[in-house]
């Protein structure tokens, strides 16, 4: 296969899992207690722009009509209005989409890093006290109860040492007055810096331990041997021929992980009271807001889906050996 | 299926794990808390005062420190810590077993229909199991819980064995897979034994020792996912989880004056799925020799 035919069924491919994913959120929405209407209306709102609401998702149509109406809102933007907030769906989401990426993008590839460079040196001297101490400490922060981690990270660094805010993500007094745009970048890092820490311990130990195994079965490799038989020092062959060899798998597990740390993330922006997306889906599922909790769970199956397809290109494209 | 051989081989790697470091913490961590659990039937006993979800002090309507009448302290309305801690045990282990068993029954099934069918069927099973593996569950569960109003606990333990079987029906389809033409298969397809016995009598006694030694990973998985769930307000309200303790904590706004109350929890969810993890590391080296030390055999 060609290089562009594969993206092509692999775009394919997705689009394809996320329909289903759409029809299947359709449906439950139906099969679920109480009518579509209750569902996706707010019944704090006026007869006529009830009627309105209703007509123009189509809730009082046949299924079918329902379905095509529910499949074209979606890819024109349109998920209605959140009972709470009283404005799009559309806009609220966008809004808090940012701060998650904020988040989950710093922590991610900061654990990647980190991970693997510790996972390297731990291979390269296993079974030794370094090893033994950074293998554990890899378990622990892996099996980490997530929410309580935080807790204690905000009780202990938040509360009691007074390091950092308690929560949300900027200092309102410092927005609302003419504070330079260097002191509110600050701002928002020393907001960041607590969920950034809870979110990073727990990839980190992930990372490492994949490195870890990762990079143990590239050292059995008889391309390591000949390495060595060449005359190459020991620091070459670490960190060209195997570190680079098993950085690979533990690039695709960041797509099969992801799964993991969003559940991590939600938690995360829900006890630090970040205002990403996780945060309003847990806020929009406790108050009953069905349009945003839709909303915000087609946004998350469709990050999974793109980071997945991303992860899958990235590695054929890394590893030479792949062929399309 | 038990004869003497398989006995002799079950020792041998039972002899293997537990040489093992990670396998040896980890069986201590949970004999540990099986004598928890265990004792949670028991303290309800001494009088009503302990009760895990309903046993009120009537002397205490603040939450207080560890004393001599309450080890680890009571919350806010004067119920023991401890006895909810130990309640907390005998429901992780509930959760995280019996989805980790559904789970498996789940994975095997499939993995094993999958693996002798192939073709087009084989194929749009291990999609599914794909689509399902990168979904994450407590998101799932939590839009879930959004339509469906509060579950009990059954159902979550049902769903979290949904989310979990993909990883399962991978393993025993490749196993499944290089059984399918090994000669006694194809001896007793000539026999003229039905696809359905095949599957079940000659397939899964040899694929089911490996569905179980991949347990241990789905009961961290479990045991986590229902924590997250009760920490954030959706568990089943009759049951006394350690994420509903951690709930209660925060909710009550106590997580910055009880320290009492808000690190045992969490300790003891982390601890038993390190166990449980810990377990699994070590089964995955005696499974697989390469991963063992140089002189353990």
């Amino acid at each position: 296969m060609k290089k562009s035919s594969y993206i092509l069924v692999k775009l394919v491919e997705v689009a394809f899992i996320f329909f289903v994913i759409l029809t299947v959120l359709f449906f439950l929405f139906r099969l679920s207690p109480g009518d579509p209407i209750s569902k996706m209306v707010d019944p704090m709102l006026t007869p006529e722009d009830m009627a309105h609401l209703i007509e123009q998702m189509g809730l009082d149509r046949p299924l079918w009509e329902q379905y095509i109406i529910y499949v074209k809102n979606f890819f024109t933007g349109n998920f209605g209005f959140s009972f709470h907030y009283g404005e799009q769906v559309s806009t609220i989401i966008l809004d808090k989409l940012k701060w998650t990426i904020l988040l989950f993008t710093t922590s991610t590839v900061l654990a990647a890093f980190v991970g693997v460079f510790l996972g390297k040196i731990a291979a390269w001297r296993k079974g030794s006290s370094l090893d033994n101490v950074m293998s554990i400490s890899a378990l622990v922060c892996y099996t980490l109860f997530i929410p309580w981690f935080a807790l204690l990270l905000l009780w202990i660094l938040g509360f009691k040492l007074g390091l950092f805010p308690l929560g949300g993500v900027l200092t309102p007094s410092l927005w609302v007055g003419n504070a330079s745009l260097f002191i509110r970048i600050l701002d928002v890092l020393h907001h960041l810096m607590l969920p950034l820490l809870t979110l990073f311990i727990i990839n980190l130990g992930s990372y490492l331990l994949l490195m870890r195994s990762s990079m143990l079965s590239v050292l059995r490799e008889d391309y390591i041997i000949t390495a060595r038989a060449k005359g190459l020092s020991e620091k070459v062959i670490r960190n060209k021929h195997a570190a680079q060899n098993a950085a690979l798998p533990v690039i695709t597990s960041v797509g099969l992980s992801l799964a993991f740390s969003i559940n991590g993330g939600a938690l995360t922006e829900q006890i630090f009271t970040w205002p990403g997306i996780g945060k309003e889906l847990i806020f929009a599922v406790s108050n009953n807001d069905y349009p945003l909790a839709q909303a915000c769970f087609l946004l998350i199956a469709l990050v999974v889906l793109v980071a997945n397809l991303i992860v899958d290109l990235l590695y054929a494209w890394l590893d030479p050996r792949i062929t399309y | 299926m038990l004869n003497k051989y398989s006995l002799q081989r079950f020792y041998k790697g039972w002899q293997i794990f537990i040489k093992n470091p990670l396998g040896k913490t980890g069986v201590i961590i949970l004999v540990v808390f099986m004598f928890m659990a265990i004792a949670s039937f028991f303290v309800p006993l001494i009088g009503p005062m302990y009760d895990p979800m309903t046993g009120i002090d009537p002397d205490i309507r603040v939450s207080t420190g560890p004393s001599l009448t309450h080890w680890l302290g009571t919350d806010n309305v004067g119920r023991d810590l401890l006895a909810q801690l130990l309640e907390g045990a005998k429901v992780a282990f509930i959760v995280g077993l019996s989805a980790a068993f559904f789970s498996i029954v789940i994975g095997t099934l499939v993995g094993m229909v999958a693996g002798y069918t192939g073709g087009l069927f084989d194929a749009f099973l291990m999609r599914t199991a794909d689509i399902i593996m990168v979904l994450p569950s407590l998101v799932i569960l939590l839009i879930l819980a959004s339509l469906f109003g509060q579950f009990n606990i059954w159902i979550i333990v049902f769903i979290i064995a949904i989310m979990r079987w993909p990883a399962v029906s991978r393993v025993i389809r490749s196993q499944t897979l290089s059984l399918k033409h090994r000669p006694f298969i194809e001896a007793s397809r000539v026999a003229g034994a039905s696809h359905l016995r095949i599957i079940f009598r000659h397939i899964m006694p040899n694929v089911l020792p490996l569905a179980f030694l991949y347990m241990t990973f789905r009961v961290t998985a479990a045991i986590l996912v229902e924590a997250a769930l009760s920490f954030l307000g959706f568990g089943d309200p009759s049951q006394v989880s350690w994420g509903m303790m951690l709930q209660w904590v925060w909710k009550s706004g106590h997580m910055f004056q009880a320290p009492y109350w808000l690190i045992p929890p969490g300790v003891c969810i982390s601890l038993l799925t390190l166990a449980f993890y810990m377990l699994g590391r070590a089964m995955d080296e005696v499974l697989d020799p390469r991963l063992r030390k140089e002189g353990q055999s």
